[in-house]
């Protein structure tokens, strides 16, 4: 015998993500999916960029790792709210366990919402969680031809960091090469260019959040 | 490797299905995955054998096809199948799109024997 089903099977998920959305619209909080490989910098990113946005904007972030809470650690001292989501197994983060960090945070007293998903290149491109916008990171020594290799990952960005930019010239790095495999792959998210190291490109990063926060609340 | 948790949701609503249909064993699955969700077949099967140990599927076959992404342009509307790495709308030329179809991973059917079957036997 067989039985029809036509069933949605991510439906636990995507309905869970649609439920963070309405959260975090309901509180005035715009939320941005930080997805990269592991080691691209996600975290110093947040390090600089939380502090620069405040006193206008405050942050509080979920992070996801396999194992530890080193990077909620790292995260601690900036006088945001800061949520360990520890995935043991799992390679991505899920929109169930995101609403679940969702609770413990202070939603009313935020405008932005990091969620800084699990350093990996292909699953988290696969699972909504309710985000409001996609950052991509890409390295500097991951090599120029990352965006070719992942480009469902890229195709899915807002905006792409290309970070540790002080390394260009020490490697060899094409930027051309990054460009040019953009212009199949995703026209729509600007690149930007940052070394959270020397503060290069802080402005622009943080201009285009300006941006994105300043619209919302139209 | 999410094909592992996948593998949980989907066997979660075979149950369910198997449940509400008196069923007694699930021989196989059609499950229909968008190519956008990246995927491998090979670790797809794996993860199901895994999860259904144990269970009314166990030993169940997966019966998966990959279906084709379409995608729609933000710029000039244009309906069109992108390849997997290459978003080009062939009108405009701008690769800024909305996927309107390769998202999505459907459970369609369950080949199974049911009570009433054995029983009529």
């Amino acid at each position: 015998m067989k039985i029809k089903v036509v069933e949605n099977v991510l439906k636990k998920n995507d309905n869970a993500a649609q439920e963070n959305r309405v959260l975090m619209n309901n509180s005035g909080v715009l939320s941005v999916n930080l997805m990269s490989s592991p080691g691209s910098g996600k975290t110093t990113l947040l390090q600089k960029t939380i502090p620069a946005l405040r006193p206008d904007y405050r942050s509080a972030v979920l992070v996801g790792d396999l194992q530890t809470s080193r990077d909620a650690e790292r995260l601690s001292n900036l006088g945001s709210e800061v949520v360990q989501i520890n995935t043991g197994k799992g390679c991505h983060l899920s929109a169930t366990q995101v609403s679940e960090g969702l609770k413990a945070l202070s939603l009313n007293e935020i405008s932005l919402l990091w969620i800084e998903n699990v350093g990996n290149m292909v699953c988290p491109a696969s699972f909504d969680l309710g985000e409001h916008l996609r950052a991509i990171l890409l390295s500097v020594p991951e090599g120029d031809d990352k965006v070719a290799k992942y480009p469902v990952l890229f195709q899915l960005a807002d905006v792409i960091l290309l970070t540790k930019v002080d390394l260009i010239g020490v490697l060899d790095f094409n930027i051309e090469t990054i460009r040019e495999d953009l212009s199949r792959i995703n026209t729509r998210a600007p690149l930007i260019k940052v070394s959270s190291k020397t503060g290069l490109g802080m402005e622009q990063w943080l201009d285009w959040l300006r941006e994105q926060l300043e619209t919302q609340n139209d | 490797m999410h094909e592992m948790s996948i593998a949980f949701e989907l066997l979660e609503q075979v149950v369910q299905a198997a449940e509400q249909n008196d069923v007694t064993k699930v021989e196989e699955i059609e499950l229909e995955v968008g190519e956008l969700k990246l995927i491998v077949p090979e670790a797809m099967e794996l993860a199901w054998e895994t999860v259904c140990e144990g269970t009314i599927a166990d030993g169940s076959r997966l019966n998966l096809t990959i279906s084709k992404p379409v995608a729609k342009c933000c710029v000039c509307s244009c309906v069109f199948e992108p390849e997997i790495d290459n978003y080009l709308c062939p009108r405009c030329e701008k690769a800024d799109v909305i996927i309107t179809r390769g998202n999505e991973i459907i459970l369609k059917s369950l080949s199974c024997e049911t009570k009433k079957e054995n029983s009529s036997q």
